[in-house]
């Protein structure tokens, strides 16, 4: 089955679209009015009329972009309406601001995702299950191969490889916002007792998160540093810096990269990097499920990732009646 | 010693990519656990194990069956994954994280000599359930190593070399006396590491072990600089490299590969057995056409290789020869270190007296390799083109005062290949790779024009870099005709020039071709899929080279 016309939600153009309040969920294009789910920029796009998002994801993008955005902003939970049709914002877990979105239209209730995660962060609040008829999920990590292990474990493994190897200088990409500071937060619960250095980018939204009144590590700006300085040290660095000249910056390196796909090792081999360290701000195939039990939802779509294993095993055997976005 | 610290050092091993801290990381490991695991990881590492216990298939049944997990959605990992082993280990996570049952502290050596082979022992059921509760009690971190043994794959970035070159450190002795230790049947046990080990050298316990293999470099231009006299030029034969060992009357043969494999040529060592001297030969096991004296193809020689006692009939049909390139040691004196332009008077010498003196007669399973004589390095290149005539790869070409090292030494020998032949040709279907290239498209099938059809001709999985594989891969997806299981059939669009080595007349086929290690030398994206050759150009091809 897959969605019709008359839907409250629709995909259009790649994108998730409300036709009776003429609104758009993190479009790709520029139109008029777009409700932002959170601050990445595979989220965001340039030249929309106006946005609305939660308070902190507005900031957080302010800073990111400039401060010329129109941004109406609400707390969590807050209902606004538009055309009738009643919108809120709800914590998704996946990073500072970041929310599931809920509609709700002559009783029925739809549920858009956004990027989540179920597992403990404090740099962010906690994903909260709400129920709906509809949930629009995505799933980045939709095979059963996808299985987190506790953040503090993966932390202390990152500690260990810093300790273990004292005369090199540790570079750990990561995204730079969300990621880099779960991992901060995370960190400073290890024995790791070393400087830790944030590259600019990184810099700018641990400020950001701290004014926002989220606790995490004091780090140090990479910036003209000396070279020696940093034997023993963790730096934490964008993953666009990984290919190309930055890396000469440094010598007797060692590089990790911290990310979900980082659990498989054939990926891990050919990225490129010495080490991975699985650690994703997504849910896993169980996280996944979880939230499709618990909405309720009668009725569940995928998007953002592979979902033809994840429909049919639901299904198959959990009986849960899964649409597709009709083209 | 738990295997959890085998399991840790394997996650070391993988994830260092320098070969200083590989060896420290291997240094202490065996500083600091017991000889006979060691000799197990030693077994391991060095790849001697590919013993399989049970399939990756069966491997998956059983997890598939126990969990009650459907069967498609384990297939639908792999295809990610790339490796069964390493598939069930992330699904095992999924279902052992809220366990209490008693975690075992397994040791490598029991695993590998008392657990892994009862399991053999058991009749299915039982099987099955040991198997399990493995699974469950053994500690997550050390599923993959247990599921990669059980399933004969365990593989890792670590060459035979890097072990040689840690335990050289350790001990403090040469490497190629370690090297030497390593070659052949390595049983892992106290004795096999105390004696890898053992800082006093022993030539009688290494009477029957071959010496390292010296290997060919790719040419360089640099050569052709130097007089032409300074090098001994040679046919380079498409055979199985061996060194044929006879010492206190025993004969041995050796394949690089470490194989002894004595069983499978026993008219070779029943004849060389006749022989008076004592000897180490590196030369070249060819199956020879004795009347047109050449070798013949290679496929013929793998009808032997995996034969054991081969009947009298099978021996007259493939009949095989040995080639000796070089002599390595005569009557107990180790002659590598003299220059090879003596070394190949020696070998003139000690050949033409066995020829003379032996009762039976050698020449028809032994001789050694005739020389070639290129005027200037022109002349070296008329003879190259000319290797397919009789069969050979190109030249190999050795500096004459050069001695027998070991490895791929540079400067001293070089492999002068003779150019592939070449087809452009259209993709048509791809299919998943698996281990490192686990969930990307990477194995190709390429197909030529027969009228206004497209053939089936060839399939290929190297010679793209990883930028140009991750754009096929994308080009793939969005290009795909249809789906079946792993393979997609793709829009014919894209042309690539496929270079391989031989080709002749098959009819298993549906080109009615096949041909020898083909590869993509070339992604043609100025040509469009009308450019591509014909199968009547690779006949054309065909009969220009027979």
């Amino acid at each position: 089955m897959s969605t019709k016309q008359e839907d409250l939600i629709r995909y259009e153009d790649g994108n998730l679209y409300c036709e009776l309040a003429d609104i758009w969920i993190d479009p790709s294009k520029p139109i008029k009015r777009a409700l932002i789910t959170h601050a990445h920029f595979d989220h965001f796009t340039f030249g929309c009329e106006e946005y609305i998002s939660t308070r902190e994801t507005a900031i957080l993008l302010q800073e990111r972009v400039g401060n010329n955005l129109k941004i109406k902003t609400f707390e969590y939970g807050e209902e606004f309406k538009i055309n009738g049709i009643s919108i809120s914002f709800h914590p998704s877990g996946h990073i500072l601001g970041s929310s599931q979105i809920r509609f709700i239209f002559a009783e029925e209730k739809w549920l858009i995702s956004g990027d989540f995660k179920l597992q403990k962060d404090e740099t962010c609040k906690q994903y909260e299950i709400v129920k709906t008829d509809y949930l629009i999920s995505e799933c980045t990590f939709g095979l059963p191969i996808f299985k987190w292990d506790e953040t503090i474990k993966v932390a202390n493994n990152i500690s260990k490889w810093i300790t273990n190897s004292p005369e090199k200088t540790s570079l750990l990409f990561c995204y730079s916002l969300g990621k880099a500071q779960r991992l901060l937060n995370e960190m400073s619960k290890t024995n790791f007792k070393g400087n830790i250095y944030s590259h600019g980018s990184i810099y700018k939204m641990n400020n950001c998160y701290k004014e926002l009144g989220i606790n995490i590590k004091e780090t140090i700006k990479i910036e003209n540093k000396n070279i020696d300085e940093l034997k023993g040290s963790l730096i934490l660095l964008p993953p666009s810096l990984s290919k190309g000249s930055y890396l000469k910056n440094f010598k007797n390196i060692q590089t990790a990269f911290a990310s979900g796909w980082m659990s498989i090792r054939a990926l891990r081999k050919r990225s490129g990097y010495d080490k991975g360290f699985p650690i994703s701000d997504h849910a896993d195939w169980d996280g996944i499920l979880e939230v499709v039990k618990k909405s309720k939802a009668k009725n569940v779509f995928f998007h953002h990732g592979d979902s033809e294993s994840l429909s049919k095993y639901l299904i198959e055997k959990e009986s849960i009646n899964v649409l597709f976005f009709g083209k | 010693m738990s295997l959890k610290k085998f399991s840790e050092l394997f996650g070391d091993l993988d994830s260092i990519n320098s070969t200083n801290n590989k060896i420290e990381v291997l240094k202490s490991y065996f500083l600091s656990n017991e000889p006979i695991n060691n000799s197990w990881a030693i077994y391991l590492l060095t790849g001697k194990s590919s013993k399989r216990f049970i399939s990756g298939r069966y491997l998956k049944n059983l997890f598939s069956q126990i969990y009650e997990y459907p069967q498609w959605l384990i297939d639908e990992c792999y295809l990610k994954v790339g490796d069964s082993a390493e598939v069930i280990t992330l699904l095992l996570k999924n279902k052992t994280t809220s366990r209490n049952k008693k975690l075992s502290n397994i040791s490598l050596n029991e695993l590998l000599s008392k657990t892994i082979p009862e399991l053999s022992k058991l009749d299915e059921e039982d099987k099955n359930l040991k198997i399990k509760n493995l699974w469950e009690t053994l500690p997550e971190d050390n599923h993959l190593i247990f599921n990669k043994i059980l399933t004969g794959t365990f593989r890792v970035g670590v060459s035979i070399g890097l072990i040689t070159k840690s335990i050289s450190k350790l001990i403090n002795i040469d490497e190629e006396i370690i090297s030497h230790r390593l070659m052949g049947n390595f049983k892992p046990s106290i004795d096999s590491y105390e004696f890898l080990i053992n800082k006093k050298i022993n030539l009688q316990e290494l009477n029957s072990k071959p010496f390292p293999f010296l290997l060919a470099n790719n040419i360089e231009d640099k050569i052709f600089k130097h007089s032409i006299n300074d090098f001994q030029f040679e046919w380079k034969y498409d055979g199985i490299r061996m060194q044929l060992i006879k010492r206190s009357g025993n004969v041995s043969l050796w394949t690089r590969g470490q194989e002894l494999v004595n069983e499978s040529f026993p008219e070779l060592v029943e004849k060389i057995s006749h022989i008076k001297d004592d000897f180490v030969l590196d030369g070249e096991l060819l199956v020879w056409d004795f009347d047109e004296q050449i070798a013949l193809d290679f496929s013929l020689l793998q009808k032997r290789i995996n034969r054991k006692s081969p009947t009298r009939s099978i021996q007259i049909k493939y009949p095989i020869i040995f080639i000796a390139y070089d002599l390595l040691e005569i009557n107990g004196r180790d002659v590598r270190e003299i220059k090879l332009e003596n070394r190949r008077i020696e070998l003139e010498k000690y050949f033409s007296k066995w020829q003379n003196k032996t009762e039976n007669n050698i020449s028809d399973i032994f001789k050694i390799c005739a020389l070639i004589y290129p005027a200037d390095w022109s002349d070296v290149l008329n003879y190259k083109e000319k290797s397919r005539e009789n069969n050979t790869e190109g030249l190999i070409i050795k500096k004459k005062t050069s001695i027998y090292a070991s490895g791929r030494k540079k400067g001293i020998w070089w492999k002068y290949k003779v150019d592939p032949m070449q087809l452009d040709a259209v993709l048509i279907y791809a299919k998943g790779g698996s281990g490192r290239r686990a969930g990307l498209y990477t194995d190709y099938s390429f197909a030529l024009w027969k009228d206004q059809e497209l053939i089936k001709f060839a399939s290929a999985y190297s010679g793209l870099t990883n930028i140009e594989i991750k754009e096929l891969d994308k080009w793939i997806r969005k290009n795909t005709i249809e789906k079946f299981g792993p393979v997609r059939s793709l829009k014919p669009e894209m042309v690539f020039e496929i270079s391989f080595e031989k080709i002749q007349i098959s009819k298993r086929h549906k080109s009615g071709i096949a041909v020898r290690f083909p590869r993509i030398t070339k992604w043609r994206k100025d040509k469009k899929i009308i450019d591509a050759d014909s199968l009547e150009n690779a006949y054309e091809l065909m009969k220009k080279i027979s």
